[in-house]
């Protein structure tokens, strides 16, 4: 009995997360949905972090980078690119029957130039006559999926002679080259003015005869939650599949693993790409839900959030990652208000990232499977050291009967 | 201004034959049964200089690639770089003005010294424990933050040296104790992956370090005087075409090349207490045991060494050189809670360049990175992105070396990174 307990409590968050736009109504509902939004952007990242680092060792901490490429991607690719009813004469356009794709060309952020860029212009002239439609959201966001694999292929196949420390050194390196090439290059990502994206479903969305506007959270939550369920699927196929198993082999002992006819070269490759994937298609829905993205997002901090969560929930299971994660992204936003003591203000915005970094500490200090594995592990699992020692008794009784 | 093809042209060319030469010499000396640790790298360097030209009798002869093979081409492969550079921009700065470039070397020069001195503190942990620590940068912030406090805020008036003592003293202990209450499982054999725990729990602190910082010091920029000035010196005399004129604040060489007083006596600082800690090492008993531990440690324990009290010394010791870095340059530079990331990033980068657990290696890579950050910074036309880009030039460089030479210039065979493991 006690082993369903975590399925059991697996089905109950889930109907409780499918149910809570409905059910809840207080007054921060706004909020309160952002900061679940939220949490399940993150939960994404630290569920695939964890397949990356936990089961298969390859402690990257370039995640957030390729989260970088994802959004900045699908950024661009809602903002460079339209198709229109007519030629414009002015940009590089392509035609396809009655309709031409046209690519703006990038202008930089200088106040004069902000309206000037060659598709507005063609509009001024055309003066309303023509349509012009701005591509599809999921395209874009596909885009960005795609192109957080390519580079986590690339990434993946620079770094498969690294281990470790090297790994650790050349992600981070990663991470900071990319930040600095999207805050220099200022004509093309705008720098720190960050690149403004459509929201979601920019023209509103019906769902079941209920018209949702583009401001409204509930879309963006179904969205965000569905990709987090579709990532945990993924993850929890692989690593039941052959492929858990090679990579967790990996992590122990790259050299005992190919000797024993594990490709690791192909696995290292694959778990790189499949998990930069999940946290660049995180990022792209993140850009089209926040509806800007900045090189700030790139910070250090984030990465260093997303390895405290999943560290916190425990680093080898995904599934404890990602309710480390929501838990992790509440409890930051119930810690953010600042009190008073004695007539002395604690900044609680600044302090509960000191409680956190400790809360970090000590967990990798004293409770190596973070603090949620443990108690999913206790249920699941927990009979299995009671059945194994029935069994040596009973294969010691056998014995001595023998 | 846009660069003209040529340089364009060049640098394709030198890329192709460098990724021809690292796979195809590997490849050749694999196939030959001889050393490959070095072959990657010179098939690259000698495909980038030369192309077709060097590496067809290279790969013929496959000669033993010592020191001159190993160094020359690499040389050669720089100097087109620059060549090509100068052909394809003649009126830049770089290129047109002597002074200029005198004095960008100059002052990559001085901050290469205080980079490698930093990373020197970086490399003395991981050669003794390991690991690579990620809070290297947060003790250099509080080391400069502490100097900030001691000498504005707590004890206005104090002797600087004093401060700077006060500081590194507290952050020795800091370390220490850091080293004790969270590093020491890693030796007991309670942690599957050692290598992956001391980076994750130095993160850890490193993240709290600097919201700590942040916490109580605020985010606002500190700055502190400068600690000393220079006395007013013109020679050879007061006649006009003089070597060294000093100001207060500054001081001249030849007319052209100008140091700020707060680099120079950074340099000077880092370059004593690097004798200081050399001695150290090869002269005194307890030195020589962290070399001991270093080279083998159950060897050392053997000789009577405690490895766990030379574990403790070595990661207080990195951590109170980082801090010395940092109380050095809190009077050159605006000083704030996020001020170590950068120099923690350069010194990650010049360990790998230098070979981690390198000393040599470390202040070697230091100037090597300086001198990059420099030419990047000076060279690059548009000055506004060659600000913004001052993080990827190590990064390119670290790129570079993993890519080639993962065991770096000096690098004792630790390319896994497990430290005892080779």
């Amino acid at each position: 009995m006690r082993q369903q307990v975590p399925y059991l409590m697996g089905v109950g968050l889930l109907a409780l997360f499918v149910a809570f736009p409905f059910v809840y109504s207080a007054g921060d509902y706004d909020y309160i949905m952002h900061i679940m939004i939220t949490a399940f952007f993150y939960a994404i990242l630290a569920s695939s972090w964890s397949m990356l680092a936990g089961y298969a060792g390859q402690f990257s901490f370039g995640h957030i980078g390729f989260m970088g490429i994802g959004a900045y991607t699908t950024a661009m690719f809602s903002h460079y690119f339209y198709l229109t009813g007519a030629p414009t004469g002015l940009c590089t356009e392509y035609q396809f029957g009655a309709t031409w794709l046209v690519i703006v060309n990038p202008i930089g952020v200088t106040s004069t130039t902000l309206t000037q860029d060659c598709l507005r212009q063609a509009i001024d002239v055309w003066g309303g006559t023509v349509e012009v439609t701005s591509m599809p959201v999921w395209l874009g966001i596909t885009l960005g999926t795609i192109m957080g694999g390519v580079f986590g292929l690339m990434v993946g196949l620079l770094v498969l002679r690294l281990r470790a420390a090297y790994l650790a050194l050349f992600t981070l390196g990663f991470a900071e080259i990319l930040k600095a090439t999207i805050s220099a290059e200022i004509e093309i990502t705008r720098g720190q003015a960050g690149m403004e994206m459509p929201a979601l479903f920019e023209n509103g969305v019906t769902i079941f005869g209920r018209f949702y506007s583009k401001t409204d959270k509930v879309p963006p939550y179904f969205v965000m939650f569905a990709l987090l369920l579709v990532c945990l699927s993924i993850l929890a196929w692989l690593s039941h599949s052959k492929f858990g198993l090679f990579v967790r082999a990996l992590r122990e002992d790259q050299d005992a693993a190919a000797a024993l006819g594990v490709n690791t070269t192909r696995y290292k490759v694959l778990v790189f790409v499949i998990t930069t994937m999940m946290a660049a298609a995180a990022g792209g829905v993140q850009g089209h839900y926040v509806g800007i993205v900045t090189p700030n997002s790139l910070f250090l901090l984030q990465m260093s959030l997303v390895v405290a969560m999943a560290v916190i929930g425990g680093v080898e299971s995904f599934i404890a990652a990602a309710i480390g994660a929501i838990i992790i992204e509440f409890a930051l936003e119930m810690l953010r208000n600042s009190f008073y003591i004695g007539g002395f203000e604690v900044d609680m915005t600044l302090w509960r990232l000191v409680i956190f970094g400790i809360l970090l500490m000590l967990t990798l200090r004293f409770a190596r499977n973070g603090l949620i594995a443990p108690i999913i592990n206790y249920f699941a699992r927990g009979h299995v050291a009671g059945e194994t020692v029935a069994k040596r008794d009973a294969a010691s009784e056998a014995g001595l009967v023998k | 201004m846009e660069f003209p093809d040529i340089f364009w042209g060049v640098i394709a060319w030198m890329i192709l034959w460098g990724v021809v030469g690292s796979i195809a010499i590997r490849r050749r000396y694999l196939q030959h049964d001889l050393d490959t640790s070095n072959a990657g790298f010179v098939g690259a360097t000698v495909g980038a200089a030369t192309g077709p030209v060097g590496l067809i009798p290279l790969w013929l002869n496959t000669p033993e690639l010592g020191g001159r093979l190993v160094v020359l081409p690499a040389i050669v492969a720089v100097l087109l770089v620059v060549g090509a550079f100068a052909i394809a921009d003649p009126s830049n700065n770089c290129v047109a003005s002597g002074s200029f470039v005198a004095s960008q070397f100059t002052n990559g020069l001085i901050i290469g010294i205080i980079y490698g001195f930093m990373a020197l503190g970086l490399t003395l942990i991981f050669s003794i424990l390991g690991i690579v620590s990620f809070s290297h940068g947060e003790f250099y912030m509080i080391g400069g933050m502490l100097v900030y406090y001691i000498t504005a805020v707590w004890f206005p008036g104090i002797n600087p040296l004093l401060a700077i003592a006060m500081a590194c003293a507290a952050v020795f202990a800091l370390g220490a104790a850091f080293e004790r209450l969270f590093l020491t499982p890693m030796y007991q054999g309670k942690i599957d992956r050692p290598v992956e725990y001391g980076i994750l729990i130095t993160f850890g602190l490193a993240f709290t370090l600097q919201y700590f910082v942040q916490a109580t010091a605020g985010a606002n920029p500190v700055k502190v005087q400068r600690f000393f000035d220079f006395p007013k010196i013109r020679l050879p005399s007061t006649e006009d075409p003089w070597l060294i004129k000093t100001s207060r604040g500054n001081l001249e060489l030849f007319d052209t090349v100008s140091i700020s007083n707060p680099r120079f006596t950074a340099a000077v600082a880092c370059i004593m207490v690097l004798l200081a800690l050399l001695y150290f090492l090869h002269r005194t008993w307890t030195g020589k045991a962290l070399r001991a531990v270093s080279q083998d440690r159950e060897a050392a324990a053997i000789a009577g060494i405690n490895p766990d009290r030379m574990n403790m010394l070595a990661f207080a010791m990195g951590a109170m050189i980082a801090a010395l870095a940092g109380s050095l340059l809190v009077q050159a530079f605006s000083w704030l809670p996020q001020v170590g990331n950068i120099p923690a990033m350069r010194s990650f980068v010049i360990v790998v360049l230098g070979g981690l657990g390198s000393l040599p290696g470390a202040f070697l890579g230091g100037i090597i990175v300086g001198l990059v950050e420099a030419a990047g910074t000076g060279c690059i036309p548009d000055a506004q992105k060659a600000a913004s880009y001052i993080p990827a030039y190590g990064m390119v460089v670290l790129t570079l070396t993993l890519l080639l030479r993962p065991t770096g210039l000096f690098g004792r065979r630790f390319a896994g990174g497990t430290h005892g493991k080779v």
